[in-house]
């Protein structure tokens, strides 16, 4: 083992090139796998929550989109009478903080915080998460005053709000009644609040949905006689002004389904009586969705590991050719001395894994420190990026040993192959 | 009657250069060496000498011819049981600078020993014994640069002996000395021949080294002369 060091400070200059170049890619490995785990988490969370509801988003919008379509109160009373479904509740959900139009993506790496209305007269309840532990207080629950909110974890600690605590949400006066406890995930940057005061905050800060409110109460004291003396086009925008109501402004609906039913079946019939009206997005569908989100993040980590592999392996593959080169001699005097092939493969397999595993304790090394530093700025703002796992951090350092002895082993096993007269010719 | 440590008969190795131009480095060379043999291998420069010697040595194979090693057949061995036999049975001192350059002088002769199969604690006893029978005692902690080259050759015979060997191969052991450590190193080889009766073959140039040993094999041109 000594003599393994030894060999590297021989020719510290290469040495320290070598495991620079590993270190270079162990870093990058660190750092990417981190921010890899950090998202999968958050998506994983996600995944367990969305795959506890059947997702009904009326036709014409995309999942998760704020503004367009909106279900009508008429069909989510439909739907809750579909066989098998349980309950059905409403909801709207938009940024905490108004977008700023000059600068419409917020400038946050991270999730953003973002308020989620809850239908509190619902009976629904999502599958895998019944309860949300809490820090303090309760969750948000039928009976609950008008403007009560319960904040995630982040969102409690960036703006330091207790229990009791008031909160100005765009302009408005809540009270925090409840602090989630942390969960690496989506909740912790989720302010619930009931449907109602969320609902209004999407009419204000939609122009479109403000005047469409409007002219509904206009609509509605204009008399029937009055209606009728119209023309035919005017009357019928009128009607349908007349006919929106606020509670038909539900951006979603999620659906739970009754015990011992199938949730795909459940969103099979739902599909088929809504198919005109509303997008069915089952559990699995949505879980598959994220599964193919997160494997974006797993080929990040994949792909930081192939550049680890390729800058380091053949840093590695070079200085371990080149020494073992400039030790033909030294291998030949052990060869005459009775070494066998295995045991030289052996010695200069172990050398390159040490020269592997050594780099790969500094990347990691800095890597967590660039991390911790980065999380220490950006939890300020309440999203950090990374997350140093424990077993993801050994697995980096058995990587980088692995991976120095897979480079070690074409030399190595070139080096045990030589023939013993070839290298004591240059004695 | 001693018995025969080394019996080769008509070796032949040629290497072949390109397509046209072959060297027939022995064209059948035939020696014996018995136990307790003290042997020189003279000849000209590209003789064969070297080659004869790595042959013997388990370290190349002859094209042809017939060798046994100790009642060992050695042309039907194979190149793993080679390095066994070659750790066990074949010390080999070298013409200069065979030492590993990043161990020690103990380390250097301990070395030997793990290849021989034996346990640390043996290794550490055997290495610091022989090296105090190379009056090396108070030089065993050094590294092969900081030892001068009669005392680097006196490492290297240390390690030799490790493993007990049958007989002890050297490749102008000292050609690189001047001819009083050359003596000394040589007187040393005799005495140990002459004490523990250890069998010694070796190549040299040097008449004074040749006329010191009991029996001396000439080679001319790949085979033998003489
Ligand atoms: N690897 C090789 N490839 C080609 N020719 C070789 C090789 N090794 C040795 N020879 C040739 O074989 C012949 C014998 O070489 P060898 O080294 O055995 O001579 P030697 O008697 O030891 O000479 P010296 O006294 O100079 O050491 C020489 O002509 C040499 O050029
Ligand atoms: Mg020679």
């Amino acid at each position: 083992m000594m003599e393994i060091f030894r060999n590297m400070l021989r020719r510290k200059g290469r040495t320290i090139l070598t495991i620079t170049g590993i270190t270079v890619g162990i870093f990058a490995f660190t750092v990417m796998g981190s921010m890899a785990l950090r998202f999968n988490k958050i998506i994983g969370g996600g995944k367990r929550y969305i795959t506890g509801q059947i997702t009904v988003i009326p036709k014409g919008s995309s999942f998760g989109d704020s503004a367009g379509a909106f279900l009508p109160l008429d069909t989510i009373n439909k739907i809750a009478k579909v066989d098998g479904v349980q309950a059905v509740a409403g909801g709207v959900s938009l940024p905490l903080v108004e977008p700023d139009p000059n600068n419409p993506t917020g400038g946050g790496i991270g999730q953003q915080a973002s308020i989620q209305g809850m239908d509190l007269e619902s009976a629904y309840k999502n599958r895998n998460w019944t309860t949300m532990q809490m820090k303090e207080g309760h969750m948000l629950e039928k009976g609950d005053a008008a403007n009560a909110v319960a904040i995630g974890y982040t969102v409690a600690a960036d703006q330091k709000l207790k229990v009791n605590d008031t909160m100005k949400i765009r302009g408005k006066d809540f009270t925090v009644i409840g602090v989630l406890d942390q969960t690496l995930t989506g909740p912790d940057q989720y302010v619930f609040m009931p449907i109602a005061a969320a609902r209004q905050l999407l009419i204000d800060s939609t122009p479109f949905l403000k005047s469409l409110v409007e002219q509904s109460t206009a609509a509605a004291n204009i008399s029937a006689a009055d209606l009728a003396k119209l023309p035919a086009a005017t009357r019928t925008q009128l009607l349908q002004a007349k006919a929106f109501k606020v509670e038909d402004l539900s951006q979603e609906a999620a659906v739970s389904w009754k015990d011992g039913q199938d949730s795909e079946t459940v969103a099979n019939r739902i599909k088929d009586q809504f198919k005109n009206d509303v997008i069915v997005l089952s559990p699995t569908k949505l879980g598959e969705q994220i599964d193919n989100a997160s494997a974006i993040f797993n080929a990040i980590i994949l792909g930081s590991a192939v550049i680890a592999l390729i800058v380091g392996g053949f840093s590695i593959i070079n200085t371990m050719i080149m020494s073992i080169s400039e030790r033909k001699r030294e291998i030949g005097i052990k060869k005459a001395i009775g070494a066998s092939n295995r045991s030289i493969a052996w010695d200069y397999t172990l050398e390159a894994g040490v020269i592997g595993i050594v780099g790969g304790l500094v990347g990691l090394g800095i890597g967590v420190v660039a991390i911790l530093f980065i999380n220490h700025k950006t939890a300020a703002s309440g999203a950090e990026i990374f997350l140093l796992n424990p077993t993801f951090m050994i697995g980096v350092v058995a990587f980088s040993f692995v991976l120095g002895v897979l480079a070690g082993l074409i030399p190595a096993l070139r080096a045990s192959r030589m023939k013993v007269v070839d290298a004591i010719r240059e004695l | 009657m001693p018995k025969t440590l080394i019996h080769a008969t008509n070796l032949k190795k040629c290497y072949q250069l390109t397509k046209t131009n072959t060297v027939h480095a022995l064209r059948g060379v035939s020696i014996d060496v018995q136990e307790g043999d003290f042997s020189a291998i003279i000849g000209p420069s590209g003789c064969g000498k070297s080659t004869l010697l790595h042959i013997l040595g388990l370290l190349d194979t002859p094209d042809s011819g017939a060798y046994m090693l100790d009642g060992i057949d050695v042309m039907k061995m194979k190149s793993k049981e080679a390095n066994s036999v070659r750790a066990k049975k074949l010390g080999f001192i070298f013409q200069g600078f065979n030492l590993i350059p990043t161990q020690t002088a103990l380390e250097n002769v301990m070395q030997a020993g793990k290849y021989g199969g034996m346990t640390m604690k043996q290794r550490k006893a055997r290495a610091m014994e022989l090296l105090k029978l190379m009056s090396l005692s108070d030089r065993m902690d050094h590294k092969p640069n900081e030892l001068s080259g009669g005392q680097q050759q006196r490492v290297a015979i240390a390690r030799a002996l490790m493993n007990k060997p049958a007989i002890i191969l050297a490749d102008e052991p000292t050609g690189e000395l001047d001819s009083a450590t050359s003596l000394e190193i040589i007187e040393l080889l005799k005495k140990l021949n002459r004490e523990n009766n250890q069998t010694f073959l070796m190549v040299t140039h040097n008449m004074e080294v040749a006329n010191a040993c009991k029996k001396t094999i000439k080679l001319k041109d790949g085979v033998n002369a003489g």
